[in-house]
């Protein structure tokens, strides 16, 4: 890659929200503005929208949350970010300076068919496992228009939450940023394997589920169903580059929010010079057909190996089906030399005793468990929810005291790397 | 101590398949393999009753433990040891049941059984005696069941005990660190040649025996059975869309196909739109009374069976398998056609 300045962000930590008629940044509190929210959600398929705070340590509850967003833009009118939705499709990305709301999270919140229910709690028991819970975050709730298409009000709401995080980031252009993060380039060298070998160069596959309406995941604005792995500048992430369309497996989205902010990369990159060479970003598709899902393997193996990667860690989206993905490229890397380690999030049923991965890899038992779907978590009861007046899986009001598995929490397994739950084995004998 | 011993119809003696569905029975002191379990347990221990039942009858009907457990309390037991069962689940989870109710129940109890027998994760409290994989294994198998049910009696802690399997729990905690700064050291030390480092032991599903292939399909009665949720509509008795902890029957009596609009799919997993237009293509009815009436299948099982496959947890999904196993071939099914999504 040509040298260029060093990517930068630009980090306004944030204190606060509330809504008010501007949208400005006033001493690290950010005032959402009526009139950014009105212009954000114009698509005839909403018939309203509304729109509330939460704040960390709220006795609050989000349930049928779908997506969540961090303010960010590179100038006025967003200056590219979130292409193809925000920004031009096209628009150059991976360059120049991004302002970041750190703190804050525009979070929409509300029934759509196939998505599985999902629910934050801002205090309690579940409020470690979910990044929402830590975050500011304005939410936004809807009702769709009279006889409008499901799809189209989800890309609605899709579209309006990353015009709203644009335009709430606008407010901090012109003050000046409480912290600059630059963030190193990775060593995308096609062709070079026999460079620089000082250290081990370690790369991140992430693959976007992309199973259609409601289950599918945009890169510049496009389904990534049906494209071939390809290698991206990690920088893009930062802009905005994929945006989740994805609204099942609650404890297994990966949400816009959190391909901004990457966890492997972030890991990657602050380490990179340390003891490893950051060698970069793959996305790929995750297919529903076997035989896609094994040519893409292979695909991404290659590409890996192009790339002079000597290791790769495997991210994924969704259950048992996404674990396959993973196994599958973690063999085909391992075949070709490049060392794999993937993510997983364990099945291990309600009392952890039954086999914990369906579709392991074969070559490589290196996986990284991100905690157990089907323990159970007994929630308090909340002051106040958002999403919904009824937590529909278990039929009962939003704001009860529940009984559910840790499956339901928005991102608590989260197979980019997130969280800090993991799963293991305490060894007993039966009878106690 | 008084034992009673539980096993099932074909160590009882009465009969193989074709008695699967016998009711539970009591018998006074020990036949079968409770003669050498008898013997192995000493002095201090007698087998004053057997009570057994049918393999299928034991899984399938929720009503068979109770009345196992009401033979059992009949001759006032202080323990219970049911199997070995090897690795036949059907029996392997009734032992496991019986065990676990009569631990439950206050009274001692073990059952016996292969590693990967799916009644493991079905005993509750009741330590489980790892037996070997066949009836060949019988005779050591009793010596090890014989053995940790004495010391068990006579209050030794059971993770001293040779055999008894340990319930290996996989517990929730919260690390110090990130699942994405643990990746990051996992893929350095695979890197630097550690080829066995991984936070997720590699799972034993075990090993299923295929079925020998029905001698006349032109004879047999076929179920249809799927993981593909199709419910009456609007979804009646509440099937899970998402890891599912039960499975639903419904009858298929007087149907020739699955009309759009009474049934639908609920499954969470992939998009119904095409499945709720035609039903038939998640469970195919229409084709499979087309065969019925071409004289191709001899006739089809007057329910269907359906869960939802869909994050089901693989302890679930034996159970799920064990007890249609049991339900089919009491009602005579000679062949299933599983449909998957």
């Amino acid at each position: 890659m040509p040298d260029q300045a060093p990517r930068r962000r630009l980090v306004h930590i944030v204190s606060g929200v509330r809504s008010g008629a501007a949208t400005t940044l006033d001493r690290g509190e950010v005032v959402v503005g009526d009139e950014d929210v009105r212009r954000a959600f114009t698509d005839p398929a909403l018939a309203s929208v509304s729109l509330s705070v939460l704040h960390p340590g709220d006795s609050a509850r989000i349930v049928k949350v779908l997506d969540a967003a961090e303010p960010r833009t590179k100038g006025a009118g967003g200056g590219g970010v979130f292409p193809g939705f925000v920004g031009a499709a096209n628009a150059t990305l991976g360059v120049g300076d991004t302002h970041v709301l750190r703190g804050v999270a525009v979070v929409t919140a509300g029934y759509l068919p196939r998505a599985q229910e999902a629910l934050v709690d801002m205090s309690g028991p579940a409020a470690p496992l979910s990044f929402l819970a830590s975050t500011h975050n304005v939410v936004v709730e809807f009702e769709p228009a009279p006889g409008a298409d499901w799809g189209e009000v989800a890309a609605a709401m899709r579209a309006g939450a990353l015009r709203l995080a644009a335009a709430l980031a606008e407010g901090a252009l012109d003050h000046q940023p409480d912290v600059i993060e630059e963030l190193p380039e990775p060593r995308i060298v096609l062709g070079d394997v026999d460079g620089d070998r000082s250290l081990p160069r370690i790369g991140v596959i992430t693959n976007l589920q992309t199973q259609g309406a409601f289950k599918d995941v945009y890169v510049r604005g496009s389904s990534f169903g049906g494209s071939q792995p390809t290698a991206v500048n990690p920088a893009e992430l930062d802009d905005g580059i994929v945006v989740s369309g994805q609204y099942g497996h609650p404890a297994l989205k990966n949400p816009t929010y959190l391909h901004q902010n990457h966890p492997i990369v972030a890991a990657l990159r602050a380490r990179h010079g340390v003891d490893l060479t950051f060698a970069g970003l793959v996305l790929s598709p995750e297919p529903v057909e076997q035989h896609a899902k094994e040519t893409v393997a292979r695909q991404a193996a290659a590409l890996c190996g192009e790339l002079g990667w000597d290791a790769a860690i495997l991210t994924k989206e969704g259950g048992g089906n996404a674990d396959s993905d993973v196994s599958l490229k973690m063999d085909a890397l391992e075949e070709v030399g490049v060392s794999a380690v993937g993510l997983f999030a364990e099945m291990a049923g309600a009392d952890g005793t039954a086999p914990p991965v369906v579709a392991p890899p074969e070559r490589s038992p290196a996986m990284v468990s991100t905690g157990n779907y089907d323990e159970r978590l007994q929630l308090p009861a909340v002051e106040r929810a958002l999403g919904g007046a009824r937590f529909d899986l278990l039929d009962t009001a939003a704001t009860d005291a529940m009984d559910v598995p840790t499956a339901v929490v928005y991102a608590s397994l989260s197979p980019l790397g997130w969280g800090r739950l993991t799963a293991a084995a305490a060894t007993m004998a039966s009878s106690e | 101590m008084r034992v009673v011993h539980y096993i099932n119809q074909f160590f009882a003696g009465i009969g193989g398949e074709d008695s699967a569905s016998a009711p539970p029975e009591r018998r006074d002191g020990a036949i079968g393999p409770g003669r050498r379990l008898d013997a192995l347990l000493g002095d201090e221990h007698t087998v004053v009753a057997t009570v057994f039942c049918g393999d299928d009858r034991a899984a399938s009907d929720p009503a068979s433990l109770d009345e196992i457990m009401q033979l059992i309390r009949s001759a006032d037991a202080e323990m219970v040891l049911a199997g070995p069962a090897f690795s036949s689940g059907r029996y392997g989870v009734a032992c496991a049941r019986v065990a676990g109710a009569a631990q439950a129940a206050g009274l001692i109890a073990l059952a016996s059984m292969a590693a990967d027998n799916p009644g493991v994760a079905e005993a509750g409290a009741a330590p489980i005696v790892e037996s070997g994989e066949t009836a060949r294994q019988m005779g050591p198998s009793l010596e090890r069941f014989a053995a940790a049910a004495r010391r068990v009696a006579a209050g030794e802690a059971l993770a001293g005990i040779e055999g008894v399997i340990a319930s290996t729990r996989r517990l929730n905690r919260l690390d110090a660190r990130s699942a994405a700064e643990r990746a990051v050291d996992l893929a350095l030390a695979r890197f630097d040649g550690d080829k066995t480092a991984t936070e997720i032991p590699q799972p034993d599903f075990g090993h299923v025996h295929p079925a020998p292939p029905i001698d006349n399909p032109r004879e047999a009665l076929i179920a249809l059975v799927s993981e593909g949720a199709v419910v009456p509509m609007g979804n009646p008795d509440r099937l899970e869309s998402a890891r599912a902890h039960k499975w639903l029957r419904y009858s298929l009596e007087g149907l020739d196909r699955l009309a759009p609009g009474e049934y639908q799919s609920v499954h969470g997993g992939f998009s119904t739109v095409a499945a709720n237009a035609d039903p038939n293509r998640i469970l195919p009815l229409d084709a499979a009374r087309e065969m019925e009436r071409d004289g191709r299948i001899g006739s089809l099982y007057q329910e269907y069976l359906v869960t939802a496959g869909n994050g089901t947890s693989v302890a679930d999904a034996q159970r799920f398998g064990v007890e249609w196993a049991s339900e089919l071939r009491r009602a005579g099914v000679r062949a299933a056609i599983l449909t998957s999504t």
